[in-house]
């Protein structure tokens, strides 16, 4: 059996009014759920929910991952730094695997630095390197992104609308890039999609949020 | 503009006039002011003595030129000297206090204290806190130096906050998700995400510490001040007022020069780069003569 990496027991999510409720879930290692629905459902605040950003109005969400370095998430708007470099923006993601004592001036040991080049590599980004991630173009500064998050090796990455603006060949290699890593590290990849045809592509499972319920519309 | 804006700035008027009335109190002082400026200016004010650009008789002038050992070259460079000491001093103090005070970077308990801490060295202008450290340090540079980085400290940490509280939320959002400590989100995340206002505002604080520097040395705490100070009490004010045209062409000068470099930080369109008319001739004049890309717009619309 897969090694089960988050548990949602009886959860309700949403601000001042609910928009899903009732949720009980199992993720676990290897998965990779796509989440549909329509806009303003909840589909963004799920994943900020599990993301620890947003308290669940009840029930209680158990991750068996570190709490530093073991959750990714890529907003929609990808939280990159603008004015930082496609590197700088990267090693964020590598420098939260090292301890948390470690002096924020200090560079990553050599070690992360590689694996900071590999992701940018296999992103195609190896180039950009050096430019900061604001002249980047959308489609780039995704790639950046997703680079960011495979240096994390994060337990359960959360993405929020990571492929937009990715042409099919960049749609691709970000996810064939994201899928190495999930399999290498046992992790699980929770992706909101707006592209149900795509979607279904990509994912294993499918969880489609409708009239305050999350339904699991497809396992395989 | 409807009966509601209107009776409030009447209401306003009103009372601006009515205070004004009862400060003076007595208006018959006023007569003959004019006939006494006219007198000081012709006597004592005009025309400037340049001899505040002459070498100084003592210590023997060892420079090329006379005017690096007169008491305008001498006064403005220690003022130039001091405000750039302070503002470096004010900017590493407030960063970090800047970060402690940003509400989206710190818990309340501890941004509430930072801010009263900023506050509270804000609160006091430069002189004061001047006056204040010239009976610690006694007469001289260091207490200037100190007064004005800790009103640097108040003014900046305030700015610098306040654009740190504007950045983005994604990335604060993705660094707290991510398990980034608060000095990784801060010195990754928020520092970089605003370093142009940061860069700007100290710029800014570099331009305005000069111009205060002028002030702080009325009390003692060096600068050009001080020369100002020593020619009122003894009356030289054909002196004071060639001083005065000295530190009003190099402030300018360093509005110009601070104004340039902002611009280039600044985001689009938020600081205009400034031509020279811009800063001598009145707004209007200077728009006419030099016509931005949205006066231009509006034109041809």
């Amino acid at each position: 059996m897969d090694e089960v990496i988050a548990h949602l027991h009886d959860v309700s999510i949403g601000y001042d009014e609910v928009l899903i409720k009732d949720i009980n879930i199992e993720i676990s290692a290897g998965d990779v759920i796509a989440v549909l629905g329509p806009s303003g459902i909840g589909k963004t605040t799920l994943l900020r929910t599990i993301a620890g950003l947003v308290r669940p109005l009840t029930g209680e969400i158990e991750l068996a991952v570190d709490s530093r370095g073991g959750l990714g998430y890529i907003p929609q708007r990808l939280g990159l730094v603008g004015n930082l470099t496609v590197q700088a923006n990267v090693e964020m993601g590598a420098r939260v695997r090292t301890s948390t004592w470690r002096p924020v001036f200090f560079p990553l040991p050599q070690e992360f630095m590689k694996d900071v080049k590999e992701a940018m590599s296999d992103l195609g980004i190896d180039h950009l390197a050096q430019q900061p991630v604001r002249i980047l173009s959308g489609g780039q500064q995704r790639r950046v992104a997703t680079a960011k998050s495979v240096a994390q090796r994060p337990k359960i990455l959360l993405a929020d609308e990571f492929l937009g603006e990715l042409d099919d060949d960049n749609v691709d290699v970000v996810m064939q890039t994201v899928k190495k890593t999930i399999a290498a590290q046992h992790s699980a990849l929770i992706m909101v999609e707006h592209h149900e045809e795509l979607a279904k592509e990509v994912a294993n499972r499918i969880w489609r949020i409708s009239d305050h319920r999350l339904i699991e519309e497809l396992e395989r | 503009m409807n009966r509601r804006m209107f009776f409030f700035f009447l209401f306003s008027f009103l009372l601006t006039v009515y205070l004004f009335n009862d400060l003076v109190g007595d208006w018959g002082r006023l007569s003959g002011g004019w006939d006494n400026l006219v007198v000081f200016f012709d006597e004592s004010l005009w025309p400037p003595n340049w001899a505040v650009l002459e070498a100084q008789s003592y210590p023997v002038c060892e420079a090329r030129f006379d005017i690096f050992c007169s008491v305008a070259w001498l006064g403005m460079l220690e003022t130039i000297k001091i405000a750039f000491v302070a503002t470096a001093i004010g900017f590493v103090v407030a960063l970090p206090l800047s970060v402690l005070a940003a509400s989206n970077l710190s818990p309340l308990a501890v941004a509430i204290p930072a801010r009263v801490l900023l506050a509270g060295m804000r609160s006091l202008p430069a002189i004061i806190w001047a006056v204040l450290f010239v009976i610690i340090f006694g007469v001289g540079t260091l207490a200037g130096i100190v007064a004005m980085s800790f009103y640097t400290v108040g003014y900046l940490g305030k700015l610098q906050f306040e654009s740190m509280e504007g950045i983005k939320n994604a990335p604060l959002e993705s660094g707290k998700a991510m398990g980034m400590n608060r000095a990784e989100i801060a010195w990754l995340i928020a520092i970089p995400e605003s370093a142009n206002h940061l860069l700007s505002h100290l710029l800014f604080m570099f331009e305005y510490n000069v111009r205060h520097g002028t002030v702080i040395g009325l009390v003692g705490a060096g600068g050009v001040g001080l020369y100002l100070d020593t020619y009122r009490k003894m009356g030289q004010y054909d002196k004071m007022v060639a001083l005065l045209i000295v530190i009003f062409l190099v402030v300018l000068v360093i509005d110009f020069v601070s104004m340039a470099l902002r611009s280039t930080v600044n985001e689009e369109g938020d600081v205009e780069r400034p031509t020279w008319s811009s800063i001598f001739l009145p707004a209007a004049i200077s728009s006419a003569l030099h016509p931005t890309p949205m006066n231009a717009t509006n034109e041809e619309e």
